[in-house]
């Protein structure tokens, strides 16, 4: 059984990951959930979702319209007390991710700012939900959900587990006597703090504190960090290390003189044995006309206009644009307007080639180079 | 809201529409070959894009598009369907194959009809000559395989070579001799090519299917390593005889120049003529000559293969002729390296630092090694899959440094990586791994790589049954919807480790979709997964919903052992499935047929389990039938289970029974607790 946990405890973070839009957020739903069954987590996650995308929806509003950005700005001096609780929070976990102390210290980004609140106002929802629910809930479901956050941790497990149960009795306790939620925030953030410090007790994050961020991550399992040494060790063994030393890049790369020989027997037969290595029956009927096409068997498919249409490679343009094969001809006059309609008529004509067009201009040229004593008498110029 | 979005678009609009009028605007200043079919709508634009100044315009290329660049931008639409068969086995519904064993016939045949086909036309061409397509399609024409000079002259002699007549180029070669005339060098060459390629032999007739059936055998001899001589046998079909006509006509040669050695050397390795090799290539040097690459990498293969010698020897001969290249400055290729590798696999546990450092020199001399090098790899590190403890983990190396790269083919060898990946992620049991091997798979067109059938089967085995184990089961499941059947047939193996997966995560009720499926793909005969399915149905009490489902699934499978019966002689019913067939329809009240399987227990001489007999009592107590009851006990008396006495016990207690029934149970117990003491030996459950 251990193997199947193992394997489905990394998956959680991961497919939790895309409902956040920061890493920030990650951080405070992944310490929003400590406290609570496995479903309020759940909720949480939602929460934040839905939180977030209205807010840049919101955003995006404002600047066309005046209204919605003042109710926005209203609402956001609304969530300036709840904010600060929750930086206290924030700043009471001790939690040395720095992304959240960017967005916080220095506000510069309106809009990141924003989401952060946004985040927070939602955690505060939830951390307000919850109590409510938990009065209600029994001990074995706490247990559960306390366990589960063990698991999840991995650092500690047995201590973790203890110390979550021992704060979420304190918390019951203090809930039945107290329904006002100003209390019962106050131990919460009891709780996320303590909770921190049985976890830096551990001493493996206080050795690498760059880890933490990690642990939002979902590589925080204790098996997967000791290969992910074993590989980077191992990698130093697979790349970097004593090589033949026989053959020397410069010596490989130097272009020797290339004599043109055709293809042996045996290069032909290696060829073949390579296009069969990635042979594949066909996938789909396309496929198929493919090869049929290569196979000579099929019309080729039409990819332009010029499909069928072979004239010596040829473009396009030296059949439609045949202007400059009349700068012999005078610049204007009766002539040159021939010429013109001429031109114009050879260039819609897809059945002649361009060699053959530019014979027939050239027809033309002659023909009024021998009738240039007419022309003269009627006192046209050629040239 | 939405007059802002729509407002917000048309201006991104325009934007795009003055940058395209842009674009457009640029090449009619500087090259007229433009066409202004739609200018009339850009007209007015343009102008305003002059307005505003759009920056320099880059006047994109002319692109080139391949002939079938349409079919090819239709077929990548089109996805797998995974509820169908793939593409290449849609057919006649009837021929459509169900397993694996069917799709390889299917193909085999189709194959063979078209060679048959083949055959036939060219044979007989003269049959043949009319042209039917329009416009002429050639390759539906016969094509001549007999030599049409007739007179003996060295073209002759090139249009033979050309046709891969071996014996037929041969006779020319002398005749061309007996007449006088000397052939030029160029042609003796390419006569040496044929020669050595096909070991003076004729060559077999260009059959894809029997070349690759071939390499099946082979590889399944390479892995299990033990038959050498045989597995030489089939490689080589024909190996170099001493004094062939490839080394008289080699002897023959008035001039040989290092071609004509190169030829010689690699045909002798190719038919494992090794020590000859390895002299030739001496000659070849007293004759101050230079060989090739490709000799080279023919010549380290000879040093590999070469009996009788220490793998310390042979990895010093092969770093010797390594040196002799780099002296001769002959650049190595991939297939040097690949050789080199290939053959270290041989040495295993000696192989692997030098296989290292062969594949170090590799990347730093700047030679990208292909899917083969790390098949090799992966081959020589993992050779022992019972050393668990030690294994290796430069598989996670190696993914790292594939992930995300697309291949193209470059060693013959390139289709079996996927296959030894995944078999190592099998065996390491890293489902991670498996999805970073399969996620590299579906990169570009990697999925051309997997290999024939059989290599493709054995992927999608190993990865499904790392699915079985390691995965939740609502993913293992959707993995089972998308593979199979368009991908493929499961052998009855994969089907038991994912009713195991099932099990584990109690999931009983998809088992009788499971065994429709496992009929489906021809596992209809197969005991051990029928067992497994009954099994795992009759373990536990459902609820009756799920009662009559397994029910319908036993008495389905009842029928398979009982059409059996009827196609083969020796009828097979395993004790176990009996009780478990029983006990289900027993659960779903078909207690009719549960009596019936009682019988089958006398039938075939097996013997009940105390399970169900005392299941049976309950369904009697439940029907208030001390009739029933009694037929039990009589029936555990004839087996002389020891359990009898306790039915009889129970029935006394739970039943109110006639004094007549009464004195015939204590018979019956009586009767057993005699011969208690040799039951209990023969009672196994």
């Amino acid at each position: 059984m251990f193997p199947r946990v193992s394997a489905i405890l990394p998956l959680r973070p991961l497919s939790r990951f895309p409902l956040c839009s920061g890493g920030s957020e990650a951080a405070i739903v992944l310490l929003g959930a400590p406290h609570g069954t496995v479903r309020t987590k759940n909720n949480v996650q939602r929460n934040f979702g839905t939180n977030s995308v209205n807010y840049s929806k919101k955003d995006e509003q404002s600047a066309p319209t005046h209204g919605i950005s003042k109710e926005t700005e209203s609402q956001e001096s609304v969530k300036e007390n709840t904010k600060k609780d929750l930086l206290d929070i924030i700043k009471g976990m001790k939690i040395e991710l720095s992304t959240v102390n960017v967005q916080t210290t220095k506000p510069s980004s309106r809009r990141q700012r924003k989401s952060v609140e946004a985040t927070i106002g939602s955690l505060q929802k939830t951390l307000e939900d919850a109590p409510k629910k938990r009065t209600k809930s029994v001990s074995p479901e706490l247990e559960a959900a306390a366990s589960a956050v063990a698991d999840f941790l991995r650092f500690d497990k047995q201590t973790t587990k203890s110390e979550l149960l021992r704060q979420l009795q304190q918390h019951e306790e203090v809930s039945k006597t107290q329904k006002d939620g100003e209390r019962t925030k106050i131990s919460v953030s009891n709780i996320i703090s303590d909770m921190k410090v049985a976890k830096s007790a551990t001493g493996r994050v206080s050795t690498r504190p760059v880890h933490q961020i990690q642990f939002d991550e979902g590589t925080d399992s204790l098996m997967g960090q000791k290969t992910d040494d074993l590989k980077k060790s191992l990698r130093k063994n697979m790349l970097k290390g004593k090589r033949l030393n026989i053959f020397y890049l410069k010596t490989v790369t130097e272009e020797a003189p290339k004599t043109e020989t055709a293809p042996s027997l045996w290069d032909v037969e290696f060829a073949k044995q390579l296009a069969m290595v990635n042979e594949q029956p066909l996938q789909n009927g396309f496929a198929e006309m493919i090869q049929w096409t290569k196979e000579g068997k099929l019309w080729e498919f039409p990819i332009d206009n010029e499909a069928g249409f072979d004239d010596d490679g040829s473009e396009f343009h030296e059949h439609v644009f045949l202007d400059k094969h009349l700068k012999d001809f005078p610049k204007q006059g009766p002539i040159r307007h021939f010429m013109e309609l001429v031109t114009c008529g050879l260039s819609k004509n897809p059945y002649l080639s361009v060699k053959q067009k530019i014979e027939h201009i050239e027809w033309f040229r002659n023909y009024f180079n021998e009738k240039q004593d007419i022309l003269k008498e009627s006192g046209i110029r050629l040239n | 809201m939405a007059a802002v979005a729509a407002r917000r678009w048309l201006r991104f609009r325009c934007k795009v529409c003055l940058t395209l009028t842009g674009q457009r605007a640029g090449p009619c200043g500087q090259a007229p070959n433009c066409r202004f079919y739609s200018g009339s709508a850009t007209v007015p634009k343009v102008e305003r894009a002059n307005v505003t100044g759009i920056e320099e315009v880059v006047i994109p290329r002319k692109k080139t598009w391949d002939k079938v660049a349409v079919l090819q931008a239709l077929a990548s639409t089109v996805n797998r369907d995974t509820t169908a068969a793939p593409y290449a086995f849609q057919d006649d519904p009837y021929l459509i194959p169900t397993s694996s064993l069917e799709s390889r016939s299917f193909l085999l045949a189709k194959k063979s009809g078209e060679n048959a086909a083949k055959y036939i036309i060219n044979s007989h061409p003269k049959y043949f000559q009319k042209d039917i397509a329009e416009p002429h399609i050639p390759c539906l024409m016969p094509e001549y395989f007999e030599p049409q000079i007739e007179d003996i002259s060295e073209a002759a002699l090139r249009e033979r070579i050309k046709l891969k007549k071996v014996k037929a180029s041969v006779d020319m070669f002398d005749q061309l001799l007996q007449a006088g005339t000397t052939v030029s060098l160029e042609t003796s060459n390419s006569l040496l090519d044929l020669l050595c390629y096909y070991g003076d032999k004729e060559p077999s007739t260009d059959n894809h299917f029997q070349q690759s059936e071939k390499s099946e055998e082979l590889e399944e001899a390479a892995e299990e390593n033990n038959e050498k001589p045989k597995k030489a046998n089939h490689q080589f079909g024909n190996l170099w005889r001493p004094e062939n006509n490839a080394e008289r006509i080699f002897a023959l040669m008035p001039e040989k120049n290092s071609h004509s050695y190169c030829t010689m050397i690699r045909g002798m390795v190719k038919h494992r003529a090794l020590v000859q090799a390895l002299n030739l290539y001496t000659e070849l040097l007293n004759n101050k000559l230079h060989a090739d690459v490709y000799t080279f990498n023919a010549l380290i293969e000879a040093t590999a293969l070469s009996a009788h010698e220490k793998p310390e020897d042979k990895w010093n001969n092969i770093l010797e002729l390594l040196k002799q290249m780099a002296a001769q400055k002959v650049k190595p290729n991939l297939q040097t390296f690949n050789t080199i590798l290939k053959c270290l696999r041989r040495f295993h546990a000696f192989g692997k630092v030098p296989a290292l450092q062969t594949f170090r020199e590799m990347k730093a001399i700047g030679i990208e090694p292909s899917l083969a090098t790390y098949h090799y790899l992966i081959q020589l590190f993992y050779h022992h899959e019972n050393h668990s403890k030690g294994s290796s983990l430069i598989i996670y190396d190696i993914m790292n440094e594939l992930t995300g790269r697309k291949f193209s083919p470059r060693d013959p060898d390139d289709d079996m990586f996927f296959q030894s990946a995944m078999r190592v992620c099998s065996f390491l049991r890293d489902l991670e791994l498996a999805y970073q091997v399969h996620g590299l798979l579906n990169t570009g067109d990697n999925w051309k790589f997997i290999g024939p059938d059989h290599r493709r089967n054995f992927y999608y085995s190993k990865f499904f049954s790392l699915l079985c184990l390691m995965e939740q089961i609502d993913v293992t499941l959707k993995w089972y919807k998308d593979l199979i059947p368009s991908v493929f047939f499961p052998r009855s193996q994969t089907l038991i480790d994912l009713l195991q997966a099932l099990d584990v995560a109690n999931r009983l009720e998809v088992i009788p979709q499971i065994w429709k499926d496992s009929k489906e793909y021809g596992h209809t005969f197969r005991s051990d997964l029928k067992e497994e399915i009954l099994m795992l149905m009759a373990r536990d009490q459902h609820p009756p919903e799920l009662q009559v489902a397994f029910a319908n699934c036993a008495a389905d499978i009842k029928s398979t052992y009982e059409s059996q019966d009827g196609r083969q002689a020796a009828p097979e019913w395993p004790a176990n499935s009996l009780n478990s067939i029983a006990v289900l329809f027993l659960r779903a009240g078909r207690t009719q047929e549960a009596w019936k399987m009682l019988g089958l227990f006398k039938k075939h001489n097996k013997i009940p389990g105390n399970k169900l007999l005392n299941e049976f009592m309950d369904s009697a107590k439940a029907s208030s039938s001390p009739a029933q009851a009694i037929e039990i006990v009589k029936l555990a008396g004839t087996f002389s289970l020891p359990i009898c006495e306790d039915l009889a016990r129970r029935v006394m207690a739970d039943f109110a029974i006639s004094q007549e029934q009464k004195e015939a149970l204590g018979n019956l117990t009586s009767l057993t607790t005699d011969s208690d003491s040799d039951s209990d030996t023969s009672e196994g459950k």
